[in-house]
């Protein structure tokens, strides 16, 4: 009988992921300021409906218990309906989400039947969706992620609610914008039938261009924490606000960096990385295309065997506040630069603020891949800027012994 | 600031085991279920 | 009555993955994770539906009367969270 914690399982990675993030295209519709894929066109080399059925047969031998589909804007694929229907035929649950450009009042009934159906039938298809909205005003909304992208994403709530889909998620980036409307968002999700869901900005692929403008200040943090504490059940943080509980009283979950150990990416093109926030070479495990496929990455990759060993705090061991923030995003310190074994960008106790004052203006890492609309096909694949961008955990290693 | 979880690992029991006050709070940590919700852990939906 | 004696099942909802350290059953509608930590648990919960009460559940699967009330409280727990239901019998 083991006693140990599930936790600590999880920290040394699983035999298969729990969930994964899959983005299915790079293509979309929007041009999201914040956009952690820098979406907007396909990338040639996109993964084929063969190739993509292929993963998820894979997913369903390791057993893998749901996907987070993205991209780009995954419905705006040809063969997105037949992918979701090949999920939930091989007992893969699909998450999805979408800006609701394709959320119709026909795909939203179809998308109720199935909810409707799951809740009677053993085994049967699990579909969920998650409609991205930064804002509870157009005005708010569309500053980020461009006119007519409210209305919408309105429309799509709109029409899951009247084709009686209860649940349903509404998604957040918080923002500096944003943040001051969280009782307008919840009213929203109320409205719906659906459920509230905030997550983190992190300066990963166009964040990295409007994350001195756009992410929270330390009072509004703080805000937001108690704003947690005091009203947050029911609403889901899925992508995690763990470096909050520096504050005090961690938050409800287990307060964990997932990447590598219990979640991933799988990219358009197949690549595989340790979450959708580090889309660099620095992060990238390999690639589903590969003789062993998906699994092979997941269980071999010299990558995500160094985020399952231990990790030493680095500078951040010696702070009371370690225990509970673990260090922070290592997607947020990568992508401003700071060093992987120190603080958070934000840090709550003010030790990211101090160490990103001394990162040289220009010489934080950019992301290796940018699918924006405007950018040359030949340039969408960055090459690392020093050979130091590729091995961060591997210089982290060495630094703290 | 007070030191929070163990070093070993962050708390992780659900609502559920916390409000077990009583005399099996003692039978916990041998109990064969552990319960925790996800939500919390970065890049689940 | 007691949980063993009475007849339980998988919900619906549930999926069930063995791990070598036990198992882990997510549960579609509560997003919760339950962690079995022993082996002959997750043959305990897999048996559930077919047997007439969990104790012939708990028997078959190798338990020995002794163990009996660790697996009653585990079951106990898993209805608490509704990753099993009581079902007719």
């Amino acid at each position: 009988m083991s006693a140990v914690p599930l936790v600590e399982h999880f920290a040394h990675g699983l035999d298969a992921p729990i969930c994964l993030t899959w983005e299915l295209t790079y293509a979309c519709n929007l041009a999201c300021r914040h956009c952690l894929s820098s979406s907007g066109r396909r990338d040639p080399a996109e993964l084929s409906t063969a190739e993509a059925k292929a993963v998820i047969d894979e997913l369903e031998r390791m057993q893998v218990f749901y996907v987070n589909i993205g991209g780009g804007e995954p419905t705006i694929r040809p063969d997105f309906w037949e992918l979701v229907d090949h999920a939930t035929a091989h007992h893969v649950g699909v998450k999805f989400s979408t800006n609701g450009v394709r959320i119709t009042p026909d795909v939203a009934a179809s998308l109720a039947a199935s909810a409707r159906g799951y809740g009677g039938v053993p085994q049967s298809g699990y579909v969920d969706v998650q409609i991205s909205l930064d804002g509870a005003t157009a005005e708010v909304n569309d500053a980020v992620r461009g006119t007519g992208s409210f209305a919408t994403a309105v429309q799509a709530m709109e029409n899951l609610a009247a084709a009686g889909f209860v649940g349903f998620k509404l998604s957040v980036v918080c923002t500096r914008h944003n943040l001051p409307q969280v009782e307008a968002f919840k009213a929203m999700a109320d409205r719906y039938g659906a459920q509230l869901r905030l997550t983190r900005l992190r300066p990963s692929g166009r964040g990295a261009d409007v994350w001195d403008e756009l992410h929270p200040t330390a009072a509004q943090q703080r805000e937001l924490y108690d704003w947690l504490l005091a009203h947050g059940e029911g609403v889901l943080t899925g992508d995690s606000f763990f470096h909050l509980a520096g504050y005090g009283e961690s938050l409800p979950g287990l307060n964990l960096c997932g990447a590598g150990r219990v979640v991933c990416l799988i990219d358009p093109v197949g690549d595989v990385y340790a979450c959708p926030f580090a889309i660099h070479d620095a992060f990238r495990a390999g690639n589903v295309r590969g003789p062993g496929g998906f699994a092979a990455v997941w269980r071999e990759s010299e990558l995500f065997r160094s985020l399952r060993g231990p990790q030493s705090g680095g500078a951040c061991a010696a702070c009371s506040a370690y225990d509970a923030c673990r260090g922070g995003c290592m997607a947020a310190k990568f992508f401003t630069g700071l060093p992987l074994d120190g603080p958070d960008p934000e840090c709550v106790m003010g030790h990211g603020e101090r160490q990103l004052a001394k990162v040289e203006p220009g010489s934080a890492p950019r992301p290796s891949l940018d699918h924006s609309r405007g950018v040359p096909i030949t340039l969408q694949r960055r090459r690392p800027e020093r050979a130091c961008d590729e091995h961060p955990l591997t210089a982290a290693a060495m630094v703290s012994g | 600031m007070e030191k929070l979880a163990s070093a070993t690992a962050p708390e992780t029991t659900a609502p559920v085991a916390e409000d077990a006050l009583e005399e099996d709070a003692l039978l916990e940590e041998d109990l064969l279920v552990e319960d925790v919700s996800i939500d919390g852990m970065c890049g689940v939906y | 009555m007691s949980v063993l004696e009475k007849a339980w099942a998988l919900a619906p909802q549930v999926s069930v993955r063995s791990e070598p350290f036990g198992a882990l059953l997510y549960h579609f509608g509560t997003r919760r994770l339950s962690f079995l930590k022993d082996r002959r648990l997750l043959a305990v919960v897999e048996g559930l539906g077919e047997a007439p009460t969990a104790r012939q559940a708990c028997l078959a699967a190798g338990v020995e009367p002794g163990e009996l009330r660790a697996y009653e409280r585990a079951l106990a727990r898993l209805a608490e969270t509704d990753m099993v239901r009581e079902r007719a019998g």
